[in-house]
């Protein structure tokens, strides 16, 4: 019994100790994309951070709904501080009044950011594509080189994984139609062309094994179960890279990418501080630590300029890639994202 | 001896049936819409849909509605909810209420200021959803999580097809509970008969298998179906191997992968309530029965079946309720036409905010359990009669 009691007390004695250590800065909640993201993240920048300031980071993940942060300031309990969030997200949260607007004191210069990547209430946490890759070891016959060969079954047998919504999925429909990446937003925009997108999702739709989150598309592509999935290209790079995975990217088959930017949610208990932390990111050597560490571009340019030769031809804007792709039209998604998305729902569900 | 259950009806009343009385109320509740539009919807009164764009004293309204709300910082709660009854028009509500509270909609004319910077309001359809909330209730989501909807003259029809969503998820979810709870008791009766004739040692590791499960993880029992059922897990490995298919089989992700998972899941609730009744009941009656010339089948049926039945209801019943819920097994393992009516309640909760829907489907599942519970109850009062005869 007494050893008991002093076990208790030892572990007691520990907790007041932690807790005091941990009063002495209130932790930031930094809210990002999860797995290898959040890992890169943590290693190249928020360590550095924590360790130069003393202020702990206390990392969260989510898939970016909008609806949580709206909950959040709407029931006036904010957990959020700062949160990465695409960029169609961002404008129509910054227009709702849940974001900080950030200063040119701390986002620097405007004219040293790649376009895209700076906004008044954001700044670019990642720029990614979604690239379609396949299993080398699970590939039978010749390998894809375009949506079009993702699209046929006869070709090349087996399941494809894809993303189960419509932002992001509509426009490889577009590709494997036969438009060409720069035009996809053109005839998406025509009458009808949401109809012909649907119409090209309805012909692979029996073949398909839907994600919701990158690690359920991995886990899919790793075991076989697809033979092919599309999927943000670091994640893949990361698999290709660390692990050795038998995946190739086939950038050739043309993709799209687009912007995360890092936000502060207005009224959060953290709000100073993550502007703080958010002026120090924006530091070129700070922001490159990420993409250093992980197949993402930046949004400073300075800061891409860091990123070693040899990692660099892995991005998306590296010059034999960028060449195939074409950015994603904030524009249109911020207009039509929850029409599609519903309509996406039903369709799916039918 | 009544006043001992005080503090429990006390307690259920205050964590229990208070706060889903609330929530269940948003499913009606309109009063953000019709005090946030107040000016707009009275001067849209005696207006209608077909009238076309209403005239300048509804545009001066609404600017001033918007402006308010802007100030007060509620424009994004009606730009939500006019989003969820016309998809696709936040955008244009919360930047018109922005422009408003800055008075940078002005002019002789704030109908022409409004309609030369956001064309969008003179969509008739988007006046006919501010008009259409000027009373403090609403039967808007009620509606919807039935597939209907209020036409512009008010009279209730069917939504168009590539919206129709909940009436299929209904059905599904109680198709999908009544086979997994008629899985359950085929597996679960032989079994529990098997626990209660087996030897005393016998019976204790029979039970405890039964048991284990339950102390593991919901979801880890689900995600390890994932990978027993892959295209390149065991099970197909084993199918190849000998022959039995040429070409692995679609396993996971389908309506079977989610009945095996659901069942496993669920079974031990199933057996134990079987179990418990069986133990109570001597086997003198079924050694009676097969001595006066039943054959064991016909002594079952007869005489056991009617004994237990008491217990293969309550079991019945618990594995239906639970079935009923679930949404994170079907969302794992199941494919995008196994999902049910929970994996709406909790996007409408958790991603789209809408929580006059979620508190509507809600309803729905609450009617289903009441049904359910009158029928059970009906079950065993007809089966209390008999043997009472």
């Amino acid at each position: 019994m007494n050893i008991k009691l002093g076990y208790v007390a030892a572990v007691l004695g520990a907790s007041v100790m932690t807790s005091a250590a941990a009063l002495a800065a209130d932790p930031i909640t930094v809210v990002g994309w999860g797995g290898n993201w959040d890992k890169a993240y943590k290693e190249g920048v928020w360590s550095v951070y924590t360790a130069k300031t003393g202020i702990p980071i206390a990392l969260e993940e989510w898939g970016g709904e909008l609806a949580k942060v709206r909950a959040q300031v709407q029931a006036n309990n904010i957990t959020y501080d700062v949160v990465s969030v695409e960029s169609p997200n961002l404008e129509v949260g910054c227009a709702e009044g849940l974001f900080v607007k950030l200063s040119p004191e701390i986002t620097g210069d405007p004219s040293k950011y790649f376009p895209g990547t700076l906004h008044e209430c954001g700044v670019a946490s990642d720029t990614w594509a979604t690239i379609l890759t396949y299993n080398g070891d699970y590939l039978k016959g010749e390998a894809p080189k375009s949506w079009a060969d993702y699209w046929n079954v006869e070709k090349i047998p087996g399941k494809r994984g894809m993303l189960a919504q419509a932002q992001y999925t509509l426009e490889n429909a577009m590709l494997a139609d036969g438009v060409a990446a720069a035009d996809v937003y053109t005839e998406l925009r025509k009458p009808g062309g949401v109809d012909r997108a649907f119409a090209m999702l309805d012909k692979i739709k029996p073949h398909v094994v839907w994600w919701t989150s990158s690690s359920q598309a991995l886990q899919n592509l790793a075991s076989g179960e697809v033979v092919m999935t599309d999927q943000y290209n670091a994640r893949i790079t990361n698999d290709i890279v660390n692990e050795k995975k038998n995946y190739h990217i086939v950038w050739e088959a043309g993709f799209f990418y687009g912007t995360d930017m890092w936000a502060v949610v207005k009224g959060s208990a953290g709000e100073q501080a993550g502007l703080d932390l958010l002026k120090w990111f924006s530091i070129p050597e700070n922001q490159a630590g990420f993409s250093k560490l992980y197949a993402y571009g930046t949004g400073r340019i300075e800061a891409a300029e860091l990123v070693p030769a040899e990692w660099r031809k892995h991005l998306p804007t590296a010059p034999d890639h960028v060449k195939y792709g074409a950015t994603y039209d904030d524009a249109f998604w911020v207009e039509n994202k929850e029409a599609l998305e519903a309509r996406f729902k039903a369709w799916l569900a039918k | 001896m009544v006043l001992l259950a005080v503090p429990m009806v006390i307690f259920i009343t205050l964590i229990f049936i208070w706060p889903v009385a609330r929530f269940l109320m948003l499913s009606v509740d309109n009063s953000d819409l019709s005090n946030g539009l107040a000016r707009t919807t009275m001067a849209l009164d005696g207006w209608q849909a077909g009238d076309g764009v209403p005239g300048e004293p509804a545009f001066q309204a609404l600017v001033a509605d918007l402006a308010q709300a802007q100030r007060d910082g509620r424009d994004g709660v009606l730009a939500q909810l006019i989003n969820q009854r016309l998809v696709g028009s936040r955008y244009l509500v919360i930047k018109t209420a922005n422009d408003a509270a800055l008075g940078k909609i002005a002019g002789p004319s704030v109908k022409d200021a409004l309609l030369a910077k956001y064309p969008g309001w003179s969509n008739p359809a988007l006046w006919a959803v501010i008009a259409a909330n000027a009373a403090p209730y609403t039967d808007y989501y009620l509606l919807a999580s039935l597939d209907l909807e209020r036409d512009g003259n008010g009279a209730i029809v069917r939504i168009g097809e590539d919206r129709a969503i909940f009436l299929q998820a209904l059905a599904r979810t109680v198709w999908i509970s009544f086979v997994v709870t008629l899985i359950c008791a085929v597996i679960a009766i032989p079994l529990a008969q098997a626990i209660a004739s087996a030897p005393p040692v016998l019976s204790k590791v029979l039970f405890a298998m039964v048991l284990f499960p339950l102390w593991t993880s919901l979801l880890i029992r689900t995600v390890i179906w994932i990978i027993v059922l892959q295209r390149n897990g065991p099970v197909n490995a084993a199918l190849t191997t000998f022959g039995i298919v040429s070409e692995p089989l679609d396993l996971v992700y389908t309506r079977f992968s989610l009945y095996i998972a659901m069942v496993q899941v669920l079974l031990p609730m199933m057996v134990l309530s079987v179990a418990s009744v069986m133990r109570r009941v001597p086997d003198i009656y079924m050694r009676a029965a097969r001595s006066l010339g039943a054959p064991w089948i016909t002594a079952w049926r007869r005489v056991q079946l009617p004994l237990i039945m008491p217990g293969i209801l309550s079991g019945a019943a618990i594995v239906f309720v639970f079935a009923l819920g679930y949404y994170i097994t079907p969302a794992l393992v199941g494919g995008p036409t196994d999902q049910m009516i929970s994996s709406n309640i909790a996007f409408f909760t958790n991603q789209s905010l809408n929580w006059g829907m979620a508190a509507a489907l809600s309803v729905q599942l609450l009617l289903i359990l009441l049904v359910g519970g009158l029928l059970l109850f009906t079950a065993r009062a007809l089966l209390g009669r008999r043997s009472d005869a």
